[in-house]
């Protein structure tokens, strides 16, 4: 007997007079105690799911056929007094964003205490004993205190764990994660996956958990659907679904993603990007086709529809057979390692911090003692949790802030003026929508660095523009727009390209595809490593994704609590890592083996000290 | 780009311009269209009401004041102080308060905290008696009502501009420009200033609208021009003294400097509806 069903349940949307379909005929169906993952690319129809469940779909925004029953009854017909009933109580929600989930103005104490009340506990020593049960079983130290602490005051991760309190809090039969873990570190992000998994097997509750992440929905869901452009694509158990994917799409995502083990092997990086939402409308036959590698003229004619491949197995293709076929490219030659001559050298740098007003003044040391040197045309990765000093240590490199202790030195002798640095070192952003003026174009972007040195004509701008646009893999007249016309992978080409104008002999990527969709990223990572085939230079690339350190670089630093502590090449590292923390890294991957056991570390209870 | 910008098709923005350049024009030509010299006294037709009441003369369509003087074409003479107040010391204002807004937030620690004092000690003094004080020390004249308002009305678009400016200097795209060695005042000025524009034409329509009242309150008590040079604020002050033998003299200029504020309100709400980043951004997404 399911618990949750939709059958042919489609979502339209009505923007400017036209009718858009955001969902099409979504059909699934989740037993109790099972976990359902709803995998796709940032705009593909995830979320909908659960705003529809919630009717809080956006204005204009309706279910438009089809049905979704919770235990029985229809959940779209529902009427909104009866809905209310059931949400909060047998359907709960973890939400995205922990810190805006909560209330910044009132104590949790208070916010659990109103969930308490609203699912039937009388008295308030009542909800308090609860409330302290509930801490306990997400490993929440230290309840009593917690419950008169304000969310701002506790970590994310611990926002986290008082959302999943909350959302068991009444034995729900069903909880809707929408990427619970995307706000979070890596190995917070792993151990709050282990928690909804041990919650969930406790309880008996079926989850839908909404993910961008193939490999980590592999390993703890039941069965897997995967959307593209609003259309359920693949459906299946897990297992199956990533050892023997039947559509080109779920191929493509899992040879997009590099690998933690084994060797290196290239990334297959899709060409352009998904439609966006107002193309649906006018595609014709497989919303994929047009990137799809086994495409064929019948493939554009009329939509596939979802049709079983094996028992229990659907996919909307048709040519499910030659998914297998797909493989990633060659392995392109990689560009000499790294020459022994150094670039750029750290030597025992720190940097202090002052916090707080006038009274009560605290020092906050973000990096300790750090020394390590980058040699020509290398890719050096730093890694590392928030709150490690990579970030801080970037800003150090290319001199926004200074060392409160030791010294930078580069190659040749720069003095300290930006100006100098230019040619030197150059930074690109973590964000690009914040990182590109939204009130220049992209041929005045790229090209400001000419701007700077105040002697190139206009014409020879343009010639410039049009040369680094060619570079980064974007047409001539892209020069033409502004950055809000870009998508989010173009964004982050034309960020690349302004840091390359200057011909620096470094470059310091601050987690410059964390945002990216996996497609985007592979295609990110394969520019970087072709712009090193044409021209050497050496990058400091920061990431908390160990999987494109491997795939990228040829060393790595490992950061923890601003200090480094450890490192050696990349391939090394990552096979035998010698520091806990480093093990503690890697053991929050799930890795890349479907059967293979995943068991992040548990919360213990005395969490926030060191792993 | 020969889209119409999307503030022109406002219809807050369109009835607030046109309004405000039909007084604007009104000013402008008051010698051909007023039907008097606005200091000529014909003292043997005072306290007349407006034509088209009974004892009104058409030579005179809204009659008279105490003197015998028209007061349609004081009215037009008063718009010429009141658009010249208006506009220059808006402009005069922003100046000030921007440039001093950026480098506060551009800046920031020490400059930061000195321009934020100076602004919280200016504003504690109510606005009005400070231009007084500033009146009774520079004397009467149209150029030191502007020089007044400035001096008193900067602190406005100094406040509210500085917080925008250390939104949009933390922006990565600033520090970049930091980072490819542009000077502080080339990125102040091609890459902050830019983004705090709309604020700013916002607050300085807004403003206009507060000039003219300082400038009517001025001339109200008789501390701003001259008393040859008509002002919509002494056409007050000298109504005030006939007000029961005559109301008319007094609410053809109050009506003048309603409507004239009010449309510089309406437009300023306007620009900021459709100016503002965050607003529009809300709404595109």
């Amino acid at each position: 007997m399911s618990l949750l069903v939709a059958r042919d349940l489609s979502v339209s949307a009505s923007i400017g007079g036209e009718t858009l379909p955001v969902l099409q005929s979504l059909c699934f169906s989740l037993a109790p105690g099972k976990i359902l993952g709803l995998v796709g690319e940032s705009g593909a129809g995830k979320s909908m799911l659960g705003l529809t469940i919630a009717q809080m779909l956006p204005p204009g925004f309706a279910c438009s056929s089809g049905s979704l029953s919770f235990g029985g009854e229809d959940l779209i017909a529902m009427p909104a007094v009866k809905r209310r009933a059931l949400l909060g109580r047998d359907i709960a929600f973890i939400p995205q964003e922990p810190l805006s989930a909560l209330n910044p103005v009132l104590t949790i104490g208070q916010q659990i205490g109103e969930h308490l009340a609203r699912l039937g506990l009388a008295t308030a020593a009542e909800r308090k004993a609860r409330a302290l049960a509930l801490f306990d079983s997400v490993h929440l130290p230290q309840g009593e205190q917690l419950l008169d602490r304000y969310p701002h005051q506790i970590s994310g991760g611990m926002c986290q764990r008082v959302l999943i309190a909350m959302a068991f809090a009444g034995k729900p039969r069903l909880v809707i994660a929408d990427e619970p873990t995307t706000a979070l570190d890596v190995t917070i992000q792993a151990r709050i996956v282990r928690l909804i998994v041990d919650m969930q097997k406790r309880n008996h509750t079926a989850v839908v958990f909404i993910t961008h992440d193939l490999r980590l929905a592999t390993h703890i869901c039941d069965d897997i659907l995967v959307l593209y452009a609003g259309r359920p694509v693949e459906y299946g158990p897990a297992r199956r679904l990533f050892s023997a994917p039947a559509h080109p799409y779920t191929r493509c995502l899992q040879l997009a993603s590099p690998s933690m083990r084994g060797e290196r092997r290239a990334l297959l990086a899709l060409p352009e990007r998904m439609p966006g939402l107002r193309a649906w409308k006018d595609l014709r036959g497989c919303a994929f086709a047009p990137r799809c590698p086994v495409a064929i003229a019948g493939c554009s004619q009329a939509p596939p529809a979802l049709a079983e491949t094996a028992p229990g197995h659907r996919a909307a293709c048709i040519r499910s057979a030659e998914t297998g076929g797909i493989v990633a490219p060659p392995p392109t030659a990689v560009a000499p390692a790294g020459e022994h001559q150094p670039v750029l050298q750290a030597q025992r740098l720190c940097k202090t911090f002052a916090i707080g007003g006038l009274f009560r003044r605290m020092r906050f040391s973000a990096l300790r003692d750090v020394s390590f040197e980058l040699r020509r045309n290398e890719f050096l990765g730093i890694v590392g949790e928030s709150g490690s000093g990579k970030t801080t240590l970037a800003r150090l490199l290319v001199g926004l802030e200074t060392p409160s202790q030791g010294r930078i030195r580069f190659a040749t002798e720069v003095s300290d003026t930006r100006r100098q640095r230019r040619s030197e070192i150059q930074l690109v952003f973590q964000d690009p929508q914040s990182a590109l003026n939204p009130r220049r174009r992209v041929g005045t972007i790229v090209t400001q660095s000419l701007e700077a040195e105040g002697t190139a004509t206009p014409a020879a701008r343009a010639e410039r523009a049009r040369e680094l646009l060619r570079e980064i893999g974007l047409a001539p007249e892209m020069a033409a727009r502004f950055p809000a016309q870009l998508s989010g992978g173009q964004k982050q080409r034309v960020n690349i390209a302004r840091a390359l104008c200057a011909s620096p002999k470094i470059l310091v990527a601050d987690e410059i595809v964390s945002g990216l969709d996996v497609s985007v990223q592979a295609q990110l990572l394969d520019l970087l490593i072709a712009l090193r085939r044409q021209r050497p230079f050496s990058m400091i690339f920061i990431s908390h994704d160990l999987s494109v350190v491997r795939y990228l670089c040829d060393r790595v630093l490992v950061m923890y609590r601003g200090e480094i502590v450890e490192s050696g090449a990349t391939g090394e590292v990552f096979a035998a890592p010698k520091h806990p923390y480093t093990r503690a890294l890697l053991a929050a991957m799930p890795p890349d083996d479907p059967s293979a056991a995943w068991a992040p570390a548990l919360f213990e209870s005395d969490a926030g000290s060191a792993p | 780009m020969t889209r119409i910008p999307q503030w022109m098709m406002s219809a807050r923005v369109l009835a607030g311009l046109s309004v405000a350049a039909l007084i604007c024009l009104a000013a402008l030509f008051a010698p051909l269209l007023a039907p008097h010299d606005p200091n000529e006294q014909t003292l043997t037709s005072i306290l007349l009401p407006p034509a088209w009441l009974p004892g009104g003369q058409a030579d005179f369509p809204l009659g008279t004041d105490s003197l015998g003087r028209c007061v349609l074409s004081r009215l037009l003479y008063g718009a010429r102080i009141a658009m010249t107040v208006a506009l220059l010391s808006s402009f005069g204002a922003m100046v000030l308060g921007a440039v001093l807004a950026h480098v506060a937030g551009y800046f920031g620690g020490a400059v930061d905290w000195l321009i934020g004092r100076v602004v919280d000690i200016w504003m504690s003094f109510p606005p009005v008696i400070l231009a007084l004080i500033f009146m009774v020390g520079l004397g009467p004249g149209l150029r030191n009502v502007i020089l007044s308002i400035i001096l008193v009305d900067w602190t406005r678009f100094c406040r509210v501009l500085r917080s925008e400016v250390l939104i949009v200097t933390r922006r990565d795209y600033v520090t970049a420009a930091r980072l490819l060695g542009f000077s502080h005042w080339r990125i102040i000025a091609r890459e902050i200033a830019p983004a705090t524009t709309p604020l700013l034409i916002t607050l300085a329509s807004l403003e206009m609208g507060i000039a003219v009242i300082v400038e009517a309150i001025l001339s109200f008590v008789g501390l701003s021009v001259t008393a040859d040079t008509p002002a919509w604020g002494q056409m007050i002050a000298d109504a005030r003294l006939s007000i029961y033998q005559s109301s008319w003299n007094l609410v053809f200029p109050v009506l003048a400097i309603f409507v004239t504020v009010f449309a510089f309100n309406i437009l300023g709400d306007g620009l900021r509806r459709t100016l503002d980043v965050r607003l529009a951004e809300a709404q595109r997404a």
